[in-house]
């Protein structure tokens, strides 16, 4: 038994940490948030120079071949900040499903190219009627010679405006299939939608008569597609959860500074037991977060049967970063609510995160399902 | 990271050397009373032979050092150990002792030489049992508020107060208790800390009428007593630490009863609880298939394995020697509310039949009505829930100018 990080995971983590700090301080954050000013670039160009988008793309197509505990290692780091994706989406979610289901070539063809950043592939799988689930996919394709013809509209879509390419679930209408088609988003056919508000880098895609032919379907055919992004969905959960230990152990640290250097009535307000339940409680909601997502990513590493425990990592995962951040709320007050103090940027995050590959109702369920309940 | 114990080829070996001796040495017809009230006399001597057989293995405290009789042996050792107990059915050790785990680890870091040498191999041995007697009337939350006194007379204290919620059913050997050993001297700076033959002149033990007494199956305390002194001489020998250093010495072990120690074994009433609701039936189908006992089931299930996650954390930690901090309060902050949320949700998912161990219309033998009480008062044993968020503050650097240690641990 060892619950610590090696040397290297150890290295690995103060660079990020570094990195984090010195390409995006709280003022570029906000203003990547910021719906009126423009977005800075150089940050983003600087992460796709480290290599770290290839962690878990293995070394024959260009990436780190790093471990799954590597990855949370590096996610939890980015996720302090919180600094936006397509990251996570890209080179973990959509790089492991290529990994899944994809051929010999198309693995040749994107994984290397999304290891260096020149790829941002999102997978595009919810719509309006919102669900992870298979049932859910709507979005008809249409048998077009060796291809397809897509219809419909993607919702909810994380990290969709982000992307050069989308990995899109779509349904077959012939063989009523679920299999995943490789579309650059930049086809005419595709208008890509921000949604406005609340909502963390999320956005409708509307697909109109795009075409597809047989390369650009994952693994040539539509028929085990769905399988693949599941496989992959249950690998890249516990690296999301890290991601979102990362930005509750920003908040908790935030909130500690907070309560010591914040006085009212001639004391600091973290002399008060009430202040202090809340910041308890957020620090447990962090740690059962941590270990759930740790154990989770050790199971992966090591090869067991891990369907439990990844389920578990995210329903608590997924509160636990809401509920981590309605605490700093409750200590911060006012201040928290200030767009530039920078809380509000993993309060956003949290919700949006909360149901991104399944929020923990779904996952309660399969957590039933999985201890055979 | 690893999560869990790697075994070596020796230590494999091992494992199938205490699987043959647990199979020699298990006596045979242990019962398991769901409330450890039920424990009988005969019951308790059968738990207590086994205790010396292991004793004199050095598999009864099998980290302790040989030098004061235990087994010398690794983690590793232990934890083989431990796994073959439960396998069998019982822990380590199989029945109530405040001995061996808590105040032994006190002895070793205070104990002089002979003190060391004369108390300790029969705590590690398991020829004596051994109670902690701390709680007061006027000091509960607050112990340092402890008002029972412990007076110089030559070479001897005389010892006079009274202690509450303490000790077990069947009596023990040993006592150790925290007493006022300077009325004069500042808080924290006037307490001194014994170790008292339980057999002494003037000591009176009275047992009290509670919803339940905590503790596990089969090693719970079945009673909590009230325990008089009366004008009780103990020789200045027993008195460890020194005089005035009782609270150094304390907090020792309730650094560990608050959850620094860690552990790494099942919660048996959450494996009942899932056992009874797969195996019975409402409505003509098993009652975990009762979609809103599901809901409880899962709740239950998510907040075990995070108290299972972060006692083996703890666990780690004080094994490997990383410092802590919160850890222990967290944990057993957690788990104390975990076992009284737990009792709700098996009211919920039981009805009435949670309430009752009679053999017809109860649930489980008797384990689930005994959970239902055992929930509400695990709460406060070791610190209170509330005592436990106020010890984690103080570690994480909050509500105090500065900032607390955690006690010395050995």
């Amino acid at each position: 038994m060892d619950l610590s990080l090696t040397p290297e995971q150890e290295m690995l983590k103060t660079a990020v940490r570094r990195f984090v700090q010195q390409e995006y301080p709280k003022e570029t954050l906000l203003q990547i948030a910021s719906p009126t000013e423009p977005t800075p670039t150089e940050p983003w160009e600087r992460l796709t120079q480290t290599g770290w988008l290839g962690i878990l793309i293995p070394t024959e197509y260009g990436g780190e071949g790093g471990t799954f505990t590597d990855a949370g290692v590096l996610f939890e780091e980015l996720g302090r900040g919180p600094v936006p994706g397509p990251h996570l989406s890209s080179s973990v979610l959509a790089a492991l499903t290529l990994l899944e289901g994809g051929t010999d070539e198309q693995k040749r063809e994107w994984l290397p190219r999304m290891a260096t950043g020149e790829v941002r592939m999102v997978a595009a799988v919810t719509e309006a009627d919102y669900g992870w689930l298979e049932g859910d996919v709507r979005l008809t394709a249409k048998q077009n010679g060796n291809g397809y013809t897509l219809n419909g509209a993607k919702a909810y879509v994380y990290d969709g405006e982000t992307a050069t390419h989308l990995l899109c679930a779509a349904r077959s209408e012939q063989r009523n299939e679920v299999g995943l088609v490789i579309v650059p988003a930049n086809d005419p056919g595709i208008k890509t939608r921000h949604l406005p508000g609340f909502a963390w880098n999320l956005s409708e895609i509307a697909i109109e008569n795009v075409s597809a032919d047989s390369f650009q379907v994952l693994g040539g055919v539509l028929a085990g597609g769905w399988e693949a992004l599941e496989k992959a969905e249950q690998k890249a959960i516990p690296v999301l959860c890290a991601y979102q230990v990362g930005g509750s152990q920003a908040i908790y640290e935030l909130s500690v500074d907070y309560s010591r250097t914040r006085h009212q009535f001639g004391t600091p307000i973290g002399r008060f037991q009430r202040v202090q339940d809340q910041i308890i409680n957020l620090l447990n909601a962090l740690d059962a977060a941590r270990w759930t997502a740790y154990e989770a990513l050790w199971k992966l590493d090591i090869g067991r049967e891990s369907a439990d425990s990844v389920h578990l990592a995210k329903a608590v995962g997924s509160e636990g970063y809401y509920e981590a951040c309605n605490f700093a709320h409750e200590v911060h007050a006012g201040v928290g609510s200030m767009t530039e103090y920078g809380l509000t940027l993993h309060t956003a995050a949290s919700r949006t995160l909360y149901h991104y590959l399944g929020d923990p109702k779904f996952h309660r369920h399969r957590l039933a399902d999985a201890l055979g309940l | 990271m690893d999560f869990e114990p790697q075994y070596t080829p020796e230590q494999e070996e091992f494992r199938q050397e205490v699987k043959a001796w647990m199979k020699d040495n298990v006596p045979p017809g242990i019962v398991h009373p769901a409330d450890p009230i039920d424990l009988t006399e005969e019951q308790y001597q059968l738990r207590r032979d086994f205790g010396r057989r292991l004793g004199a293995k050095g598999w009864l405290w099998a980290t302790a050092e040989t030098e004061y009789g235990g087994g010398g042996l690794d983690v590793e050792h232990a934890i083989v150990l431990e796994e073959e107990a439960e396998a069998a059915g019982l822990t380590i050790p199989p029945f109530y002792d405040s001995g061996g785990r808590l105040g032994g680890a006190s002895i070793v870091v205070w104990g002089s030489d002979e003190q060391k040498k004369f108390f300790l191999p029969p705590i590690f041995k398991g020829e004596v049992r051994t109670w902690q007697l701390l709680s007061e009337p006027e000091a509960g939350s607050d112990l340092a508020n402890v008002k029972s006194t412990a007076v110089k007379d030559g070479d001897d204290y005389i010892i006079n107060g009274q202690k509450v919620f303490v000790g077990s059913s069947l009596g023990c050997d040993y006592m150790w208790t925290l007493t006022v050993t300077d009325t004069e001297a500042k808080r924290h700076e006037n307490l001194g800390w014994f170790m008292i033959p339980s057999d002494l002149p003037g000591i009176t033990v009275q047992p009290m009428d509670l919803l339940i007494s905590g503790g596990e199956s089969g090693a719970g305390s079945g009673v909590k007593n009230t325990v008089f002194f009366d004008n009780v001489r103990v020789p200045a020998f027993n008195l460890i630490g020194g005089h005035n250093q009782g609270w150094k010495v304390a907090t020792t072990h309730l650094e560990l009863e608050h959850g620094t120690g860690g552990k790494i074994s099942r919660n048996v009433v959450v494996d009942k609880l899932f056992d009874y609701c797969r195996t019975n039936n409402r409505r003509g189908e098993p009652i975990s298939k009762d979609s809103d006992a599901r809901e409880k089931l899962i709740d239950v299930h998510i907040e075990q394995e995070i108290v299972r996650l972060l006692q083996l954390r703890n666990y780690w930690m004080r094994h490997s020697g990383v410092t802590t901090t919160y850890e222990g309060p967290q944990a057993s902050y957690l788990r104390k509310t975990l076992g009284l949320k737990m009792s709700r949700h098996i009211l919920d998912i039981l009805g009435p039949a949670a309430l009752t161990f009679d053999p017809k219309l109860g649930a489980s033998e008797g384990h689930m009505e005994a959970h239902s009480r055992a929930g509400i008062i695990a709460i406060h044993p070791g610190g209170t829930t509330d005592i436990q968020k106020v010890i984690m503050s103080r570690r994480i650097g909050i509500g105090r100018e500065v900032r607390e240690k955690a006690g010395a641990l050995s």
